[in-house]
């Protein structure tokens, strides 16, 4: 029988203030807290509370048979602590049913994979110990920021004790008869591999509201006979549905039905008889005869081309990079925590993502950008930069 | 289907006289546009350097009494060899009495002085406005055409009597207007300029405003209807660029245009001290001269910057192109700019370009760092960007490398075109 892993991301980055040069030397403050302050209790107000309570009530009527998946970065968990302790509570809810797993990623939603292993691991720690405090959960498997991967990623994470890591299915890695709805073997450190089915991820997060596409209005009946095709078919696992938490009422409105067609989800895949697994349960499924999923260069969930431009293409995203990165002795040297942390949040990867000339008419990339354009972006978080180095000293 | 009348354009600015980006924009498109279109060109003044094929250009200065003879077009090839006239600071000091002063006299031997002249402006401007005027409408009616197409106001008068004398369709294309160049605040109710643009573009069958932003300033300050004004962007020829490297590490951040209201010098000032209060290894050279010159130079000496600020003068082309050549930024800050042709020649020469959002320019090149004309704040944070942070450089230049190329005279010709087709129903 094929079970639906149904995995949501939950990110909020600490957006940096309006930074001028003038400040630089004289303000060592950076975050632009009316801001998070405003933008988490918006998305609080339209995602994270009705959606959640709607997870919690399907939990609730189906007795454990509907299960889901979080990652909820440390940058978000600690503004929901901060700003807005009631979103905490009721994840802690979900965490409490046993229905719900939470995924481990990096402390500050960064790079720091592709930049320092070392900061990586840092990071990785750091966010495991920030699920069990604050949310009361053991994390045992992981997914790194924007799903980026690449073979090296399940050695880098060994001895962590992680059962499954996540990766986007990227079609001109998935040769030879392979898909994503296997749960393939890493081609290195012997981990499961759970691909994104980016197809049935897409009809929910994308062309759900897209009134062009055939399938609109998408109803639940209809998206559940479209699982039970896959699940049905001979060998298939898994269909994982992966998607930005903020789907649910921030990306696509309430009106547009995405909340009744959630509640319906469950009710039409169990009847159907398909089932709902989390990762680390399909972990266990790992056989000997499972497929290698082989990624020698990086991967990730965004954009057409599945890499990592949005984030690293541009003179300045590099040149940006490249500076926070090139700080790291001086960081630790300081033995300084708040230092550390002024670096971790630095290092969020959406400050990066707004900088991407290359996207910026993408409106995907435009609705997640406090900034006009990527030059601002850029010159905004250079300045911070400046600051930040000069009080390294 | 592509227009294929014939066309008879009324200019004023043309090479070898340039004072401002009228008579490179008109040579631009003229050239252009006669690849589809053949184009007769009534000009003041006329060089034979510029004759050139398929393009006949009737020069007033040269005529006496029965012009045409002397002008019969002449095939070449095509040799362009701009030599720059000296700029004209004020070009509109009109008064409103002028015209029924000139209105009334009699083409003649009068013209030649009057236009044989390396100013196209000057104390006499109305005067040359009307002459031409009769001088146009007498030469134009020796030729055969079917739309009439007009630049600025200078040339507003003879392209209305034509009008009415023909019947003919008139296209009016605004490269920029009396409240650009003295500010909207003023009152216009005296302004023979203000008034000759307004007729001129009520007159028109169609209006072409040089960008969305000029489009914008007829709806509001003249009332035009939205309906006829069809915005045309200007463009640039490709052409050899080059880079000379400075000695030392001193950045240099360009300003080039007429020291005039128009071009927000003062805005420039007060960035450029607010930079200088965090950053100082850089100094701004100031290319152009206008009635705000000295004002400019009082303020630098007051504040103390006079070691940071160069004051050239009005820059010969070769010049210019030494200057940006050296330049790590063009700043071009204009309370008012209809399109803003320099900054098109800053970015060919792979300087990035800062630029006011109240310019037409800003709308063809994105990728370049734009605030409010009044914002200095915000230009002083781009230009201490600009000078410390090198990846905004490499991608400003790059991404406008790749604007620049959509931007030819070839695609401004075809959107005239289309007006063409328009008004010739």
């Amino acid at each position: 029988m094929g079970t639906v892993c149904l995995y949501f991301q939950v990110h909020q980055p600490y957006r940096l203030k309006d930074y001028s040069f003038f400040r630089i030397g004289a303000d060592h403050n950076y975050g632009a807290t009316q801001q998070n302050y405003a933008i988490l209790q918006r998305v609080a107000d339209l995602c994270y509370l009705p959606a959640n309570e709607l997870m919690l009530k399907l939990i609730d009527r189906y007795e454990g048979r509907f299960k889901v998946t979080y990652s909820v970065s440390g940058t978000a968990l600690e503004q929901m602590a901060q700003y807005c302790p009631e979103v905490l509570e009721s994840f802690r809810a979900l965490a409490a049913t046993g229905c719900v797993e939470f995924l481990n990623e990096t402390q500050y939603h960064s790079l720091a994979y592709l930049f320092s292993r070392e900061e990586f691991l840092r990071q990785v720690e750091a966010h495991r110990q920030q699920v069990q405090t604050l949310l009361g959960y053991r994390t045992t498997s992981f997914r790194n920021t924007e799903l980026i991967y690449d073979n090296s990623l399940p050695t880098a994470l060994a001895g962590l004790g992680f059962k499954a890591v996540l990766a986007e299915g990227v079609d001109r890695y998935l040769l030879n008869n392979l898909t994503p709805n296997h749960v393939q073997r890493s081609a290195e450190g012997d981990m499961a591999v759970l691909l994104r089915n980016y197809r049935l991820s897409d009809d929910i997060a994308f062309r759900f509201t897209d009134q062009s596409w055939s399938a609109w209005p998408l109803k639940a009946d209809t998206y559940a006979g479209w699982l039970k095709a896959l699940l049905t078919q001979e060998g298939v696992e898994t269909a994982n549905i992966f998607l930005d938490y903020e789907t649910f009422g921030e990306h696509r409105k309430r009106e547009s039905g995405i909340f009744d067609f959630m509640e319906a989800l469950p009710k039409y895949v169990l009847g159907n008889g398909q089932g709902f697994a989390t990762p680390t349960e399909l972990a266990a499924t790992l056989a000997d005869t499972s497929t290698t999923y082989d990624v020698p260069h990086p991967t990730s969930w965004a954009d057409a081309e599945r890499d990592l431009g949005a984030w690293t293409a541009d003179h300045m995203q590099k040149d940006a990079l490249n500076r926070i990165y090139a700080l790291e002795e001086r960081v630790r040297a300081s033995k300084d925590d708040n230092v550390l942390e002024v670096w971790g949040r630095l290092q969020t990867s959406d400050h990066f993502y707004y900088m991407s000339t290359k996207y910026w008419r993408d409106p995907v990339h435009q609705s997640f950008s406090p900034y006009k354009n990527p030059y601002d972006a850029y010159i905004n978080y250079m300045n911070v930069l400046t600051d930040f180095e000069m009080v390294l000293g | 289907m592509r227009y294929h009348g014939k066309i008879l354009m009324l200019g004023w600015e043309y090479p070898p006289h340039l004072t401002g980006g009228l008579g490179t924009a008109c040579h631009g498109l003229v050239n252009a546009l006669k690849a589809y279109v053949p184009i007769t060109l009534v000009l003041p003044t006329f060089s034979e350097q510029f004759v050139e094929e398929r393009l006949k250009i009737v020069g007033l200065s040269a005529q006496e009494a029965g012009y045409l003879e002397r002008n019969k077009p002449v095939h070449t090839d095509v040799k362009t060899v701009v030599v720059d006239a000296e700029l004209d600071f004020d070009p509109y000091p009109v008064g409103i009495a002028f015209e029924v002063q000139v209105a009334e006299q009699r083409v003649g031997a009068a013209a030649k002085p009057l236009f044989n002249t390396k100013e196209p402006y000057g104390p006499r401007i109305l005067e040359k406005v009307y002459r031409f005027r009769d001088m146009a409408v007498e030469a134009a009616q020796q030729e055969d055409f079917d739309i009439i197409h007009a630049h600025d106001w200078i040339t507003v008068p003879a392209a209305i009597r034509l009008k009415e004398l023909t019947g003919k369709p008139l296209v009016l294309h605004v490269h920029s207007l009396e409240t650009d160049r003295i500010g909207e605040q003023h009152d216009f109710s005296q302004n023979a300029v203000y008034e000759l643009e307004r007729k001129g573009m009520e007159a028109a069958d169609l209006v072409i405003p040089v960008s969305e932003y000029t489009k914008k300033c007829a709806i509001k300050n003249y009332g035009i209807d939205a309906g006829k004004l069809m915005p045309v962007y200007n463009a640039i020829n490709p052409a050899e660029t080059f880079r000379i490297e400075k000695p030392g590490d001193e950045k240099l951040v360009v300003f080039l245009g007429r020291i005039t209201y128009q071009k927000g010098p003062e805005f420039m000032i007060e960035s450029a001290t607010k930079l200088l209060t965090k950053y100082k290894k850089v100094k701004f050279a100031v290319a152009g001269t206008g009635d705000k010159l000295d004002l400019l130079k009082a303020m630098v000496a007051q504040r103390g910057l006079k070691d940071r600020f160069v004051f050239t003068g009005f820059l010969p082309t070769p010049a210019v192109r030494q200057l940006l050549a050296q330049a790590d930024v063009y700043f071009m800050p204009s309370v008012s700019e209809p399109f803003g042709l320099s900054a098109l020649e800053a970015a060919q020469f792979e300087v990035p370009v800062i630029v006011s959002t109240q310019s037409g320019v800003s709308e063809v090149l994105p990728n370049t760092l734009q605030a409010d004309f009044w914002d200095t704040d915000r230009f002083a944070n781009f230009l201490f960007a600009l000078l410390n942070y090198e990846g905004l450089r490499r991608d400003l230049v790059a991404n406008t490398n790749k604007d620049l190329r959509h931007l030819t005279w070839d695609d401004s010709a075809r959107d005239v075109l289309e007006v063409y087709s328009m008004v010739a129903g």
